[in-house]
């Protein structure tokens, strides 16, 4: 009888120093703050020592994922197929519009004397990463990358992929970094409506990442569905992220004006897909001016 | 409490194995709109095989290595895994399942309390946004998905841990049946 109860007592025990143990290195993790600390560097010391095996492992699933992502794609796409239609005809009046709207703009720039080019950020000295980890839960939105601070990526750099902003980068190693995506819930990111220009923040909907909010827009102002929404530039003091302005994050999807009272909320679908990334782009250098839109 | 090496490098490997797998591969692979979550089917296999006090020092161990690798806050992950290891093993040890699909309902229940518990302490850690409804479905679709897995993982998880453990979970046993009634001087025909 004596040594059940101390069995039961052992096992109590263990569960209750387990949980104490994870709730203390909950709490030194958070005292640590973002400059750092013993568990950083642990975390920093396991993902470089890591790296190496994730970038295989990585690579070995590649071909699984593009099959089961082009079934995925073929069944969407078959769906979409008129709506891909009209959408390409819609582009071409906006490719012609666009074409003499480069030229008008090339014309101003050289009166001007600015140095800018359309695209993303000028002398930005972007470094290509491959993906080597993904986020194991919709709670949480990063990647992690395999090029570190050897390569001169640094934190608060912006990330991007070929379609448009991705996130930020949050912590590095020598070897590696982690990429905040701008689905994470943590995320904020400054942006404007173009073409009128209207200022807002961007924010996640977890569990959804081909929809992101816009929040802050003035219920009075008209935006139309299909509007780009690029980078403004500014940082939001709260999040103190920081990208250059003018990288393209999505085009609106949805207007929502009765979602709040003083601020309309507009849904944007981003421009990349942040779920299936395999390449990324890090911004290492800030650039040297704004880029023309 | 004795400790034997072989078991501790076992288990060691299937959780190494298994987080590195979810992070770098399988976590990226997309069925029907899912995605597999390996880790708590690890863990809970290991808990059904092995009983609680090993289930929840794993799920422990597994939670804590989740965090380095994907630099989160450390700990975070550890809580839902160390209670599904611990439950899952004392529900194998009070009741002792004898049929063959009880992996796939143990991995399901699990699965979806351990997402639950995953989303709990993402709030409690001070979540700032939306949260969309897709959240539930990607929660059955992943459930879903991760009951497919159950009987292979269980599987092969058993026979890499059999060396090491007490109960050969490939012996085949029965539920011992109820015993057969009888008076009360223990002759049948005689009941009174």
């Amino acid at each position: 009888m004596r040594d059940g109860r101390n069995v039961i007592r052992r096992r109590r025990a263990i569960l209750a120093g387990l949980i104490v143990t994870s709730v203390l290195l909950l709490t030194a993790y958070f005292g640590e703050g973002s400059d750092g600390g013993v568990l950083h560097s642990i975390s920093s010391g396991v993902q470089t020592a890591l790296s190496p095996i994730e970038e295989g492992v990585s690579r070995v699933f590649k071909p699984v994922r593009d099959f089961t992502s082009w079934v995925g794609d073929t069944i969407t796409a078959t769906g979409q197929n008129d709506e891909l239609r009209a959408e390409v005809a819609s582009l071409r009046e906006q490719l012609a519009a666009s074409e003499v709207a480069a030229r008008d703009a090339g014309q101003l720039r050289e009166i001007a004397k600015l140095d800018r080019e359309s695209g993303y950020p000028v002398e930005s000295n972007p470094v290509t990463a491959r993906v080597i980890l993904q986020p194991p839960t919709v709670w949480y939105s990063t990647i992690q990358i395999d090029k570190g601070e050897s390569a001169g990526v640094e934190v608060d750099q912006p990330v991007v992929t070929a379609a448009g902003l991705a996130g930020k980068v949050t912590a590095t190693t020598g070897s590696t970094a982690i990429v905040t995506l701008i689905t994470d819930a943590s995320s904020a990111v400054s942006a404007q409506i173009m073409p009128k220009g209207l200022r807002g923040i961007v924010k996640p909907q977890v569990g959804d990442p081909d929809d992101l909010l816009v929040d802050f827009i003035e219920k009075d102002a008209t935006i139309e569905e299909g509007d780009t929404v690029v980078t403004s530039g500014s940082s939001s003091s709260r999040f103190e992220s920081l990208f250059p302005r003018g990288i393209p994050i999505g085009e609106v999807t949805d207007v929502d004006p009765a979602e709040q009272d003083l601020y309309q909320r507009v849904h944007i679908e981003p421009n990349a897909d942040l779920r299936k990334i395999d390449f990324v782009r890090v911004l290492t250098a800030e650039p040297a001016d704004e880029v023309g839109v | 409490m004795k400790t034997d090496p072989s078991a501790l490098v076992r288990v060691t490997g299937i959780v190494v194995a298994t987080v590195l797998l979810q992070v770098s591969g399988v976590g990226s692979i997309e069925l029907l709109g899912g995605n597999f979550d390996l880790i708590p089917i690890a863990i809970a296999a290991i808990a059904y095989c092995a009983g609680s006090v090993p289930g929840a020092v794993t799920g422990f161990a597994a939670g804590i290595l989740l965090d380095l690798m994907v630099g989160r806050e450390v700990g975070a992950s550890a809580l839902p895994l160390i209670a599904l290891g611990y439950f899952v093993g004392r529900y194998r040890e009070l009741r002792d399942p004898a049929h063959g699909l009880t992996p796939v309902a143990v991995v399901a229940v699990s699965t979806a309390i351990y997402l639950v518990a995953v989303a709990a302490v993402a709030f409690m850690l001070g979540l700032d946004a939306l949260i969309s409804l897709l959240v539930v479905r990607d929660l059955i679709l992943t459930v879903f998905l991760n009951s497919l897995l159950a009987l292979p993982l269980f599987w092969l998880i058993g026979r890499t841990l059999r060396p090491s453990l007490h109960i050969d979970p490939f012996v085949r046993r029965r539920r011992r049946g109820r015993p057969i009634e009888s008076g009360p001087i223990g002759l049948r025909g005689l009941e009174v």
